[in-house]
């Protein structure tokens, strides 16, 4: 029973969520224009946050996706400033997401630093680069090809609706994360590395290289990330990724109090990014106060995590 | 799930409350700055004499948020929308705002064809009014400690014109332009950046005066210049926005000797007046309107 709530709770939370606002909001929440409002305005936490997953199913963290994901805008950026093509800037900007993600994994696994530890040094580091190659300023007007901009407003018309770029983006890195996580030998290998490292080191798995790539993913979706974002906002600022992190992490937290064993799974985080991006978007249609959304937003994490925490502890 | 049940129940009890029918949404991701927040509480009492309601959202200094709460606002149907950021980094919200037919207005913001008008303070004259009076006190030569912050387009304005200044007088040196780390509210680290300027000059004089952008990290500096205990070797000071403790430190008349001061709550109550117009469907011709500044000095601080 207690088994049953732990994970049905967070969801029923939702849906309860979900019932609130549209009885609130009868004329403007259920409607298709503010739910494709709310899967644009989520895709670059679904994106930060489902390649956190990735890291976080082997029990590992990375808090440097942020200051990442404002990195690979500002490579971007200064690329295009450069005058090279956008394909260019955007290859750059994935690279760097890889490369900073395997040093990560490099020194986590390799050097054997705790990830909490490592990866709060490279957000410092990420954060330095982007400030010294921009030299502080924000890039942005002409600097900003259309092309690359024009992305974060183009779409896929369906009829009278159009989906928009950045939520298929969004989709299709959700979906190809899930296939990883759930459908290939590499995933499963990540989650027995995070039931016990030790014992999946005695059996084989390769845990310091399948380590590394998991890094090295997860630094690349917060590239990804971080470029979706310099075209959402047409322009490129050493900070403006540094919000997504503790939201990431919030929702992959909120997606564990739905799994049976208290894993994060793709699906699951999906549902905590949900979770997180509907409240934002209903509460400020109810006017309800910046600061006070921001404690209940919280609760709601610690409610969802204490429900799941205390359930725990009961079967224990 | 109780405690789910309960903060459910505590949302509608907060919201319960609160008429449906909104009007004019603000939003920005400065509120904590005193300037954005001052020229919002300008705002808000000229609105509430108008009898508008206003909705405030502060999206803690992320600026794609911004763009959120924009779409959020349109599905709302709101009236007008007031921003106060940069809107080149919120175009498409401005886009999606002209699509819906909804006017937005900046405030202390930035120029743009998408926002009726800005309503702001004249950066150029600012910066321009402090560095004259630096290079006029210092009789147009000696050594000068600029602080600048060149990622907030607002602030990036005023050093340039400042360089501009200074490079017209053959005798002045400017011997560091410091970009603070702002994260701790910029006095600390200018403090630490002006300790290590003044120990690289030790000399008596070497240093004649400090340029600073805004206030911080005027009062960073003038901590270090009398913690080095070099305060009577008249080195000037100079800040832009007259916070209450620039005010303070003005008043003592030491080395922190002018600053300017913006009228934030004219300022909010300008951008009413432009979003009244707004609304009404009046023709706004001007895209720039600038509020007044004045000069602070040890003569008026205490104003």
């Amino acid at each position: 029973m207690m088994q049953k709530l732990r994970q049905s709770g967070t969801l029923l939370g939702f849906v309860l969520i979900l019932l609130f606002f549209a009885l609130k909001l009868p004329d403007t929440f259920l409607t298709a224009r503010n739910l494709i409002n709310i899967s644009q305005q989520l895709s670059m936490l679904a994106v930060v946050a489902t390649t956190m997953t990735i890291v976080m199913v082997m029990n590992d963290f990375d808090l440097s996706v942020g200051s990442m994901a404002s990195l690979s805008g500002i490579v971007a950026a200064m690329i295009f400033t450069a005058g090279y093509p956008v394909w260019v800037g955007l290859s750059a900007a994935l690279l760097v997401g890889v490369l900073g993600g395997l040093f990560n994994g490099f020194l986590v696994s390799v050097v054997g630093i705790l990830p909490f530890v490592a990866t709060l040094g490279t957000l410092t580091v990420f954060s330095g680069m982007a400030f010294l190659l921009s030299d502080g300023k924000t890039v942005f007007g002409r600097d900003i090809p259309a092309s690359f901009s024009g992305f974060a407003r183009a779409g896929i018309e369906i009829g009278d609706i159009k989906i928009p770029m950045l939520t298929i983006t969004a989709g299709l890195v959700i979906f190809i994360c899930w296939c990883i996580l759930e459908h290939t030998n590499f995933g499963r290998r990540l989650y027995a590395i995070g039931g016990n490292k030790e014992a999946s080191h005695l059996a084989g798995i390769k845990v310091v290289r399948l380590r590394l790539y998991a890094f090295s993913l997860t630094g690349l979706g917060a590239a990804g990330a971080g470029l979706m974002y310099a075209a959402r906002v047409a322009s490129a600022n050493p900070t403006q990724g540094s919000g997504l992190m503790l939201d990431a992490i919030a929702a992959v937290f909120l997606g564990m109090t739905m799994s049976r064993r208290g894993e994060p799974k793709v699906i699951y985080t999906l549902v905590g990014v949900l979770i997180l991006g509907v409240l934002d978007n209903g509460m400020t249609q109810l006017r309800v106060d910046s600061y006070v959304r921001e404690i209940l937003v919280g609760l709601i994490v610690l409610a969802a995590v204490a429900v799941a925490s205390l359930s725990k502890l009961r079967q224990a | 799930m109780k405690t789910l049940l309960k903060t459910a129940v505590s949302l509608f009890a907060l919201t319960a409350s609160s008429a449906w029918a909104e009007t004019v949404a603000v939003i920005t991701p400065y509120l904590a700055q005193p300037g954005t927040q001052m020229a919002i509480e300008g705002f808000e009492a000229a609105a509430s004499e108008k009898e508008w309601e206003v909705n405030v959202i502060d999206t803690a200094g992320d600026v794609a948020s911004v763009i959120s709460r924009i779409e959020d606002s349109i599905t709302q149907n709101v009236d007008a929308i007031v921003i106060a950021v940069d809107p080149a980094q919120v175009n498409v919200g401005l886009q999606s705002a002209k699509e819906a037919g909804i006017p937005v207005v900046g405030l202390d913001a930035g120029t743009d064809p998408l926002l009726v008008a800005n309503v702001t303070s004249n950066g150029y004259a600012m910066a321009a009014e402090t560095s004259v009076y630096i290079a006029n006190r210092i009789e147009g030569a000696g050594k000068v400690v600029m602080f600048v912050f060149d990622a907030f387009p607002p602030v990036q304005i005023r050093g340039v014109v400042a360089d501009a200044i200074f490079g017209n007088f053959p005798d002045i040196e400017v011997l560091d332009r410091v970009t603070p780390d702002v994260s701790d509210g910029g006095i600390a680290d200018s403090r630490a950046k002006m300790e290590a300027i003044l120990a690289a000059n030790p000399e008596a004089g070497s240093i004649a005066a400090v340029w600073a952008a805004w206030d911080q990290p005027a009062l960073g500096a003038l901590q270090a210049i009398e913690g080095a205990g070099r305060e009577g070797e008249g080195i000037v000071i100079t800040g832009i926005d007259a916070n209450p403790q620039a005010r303070d430190a003005i008043a003592l008349a030491g080395n922190f000797e002018a600053s300017i001061a913006q009228d934030f709550g004219a300022m909010g109550a300008a951008a009413a007046d432009v979003v009244a117009g707004a609304m009404s469907g009046a023709e706004q011709r001007a895209r720039v309107i600038y509020v007044p500044t004045k000069m602070v000095t040890a003569n008026n601080a205490g104003q």
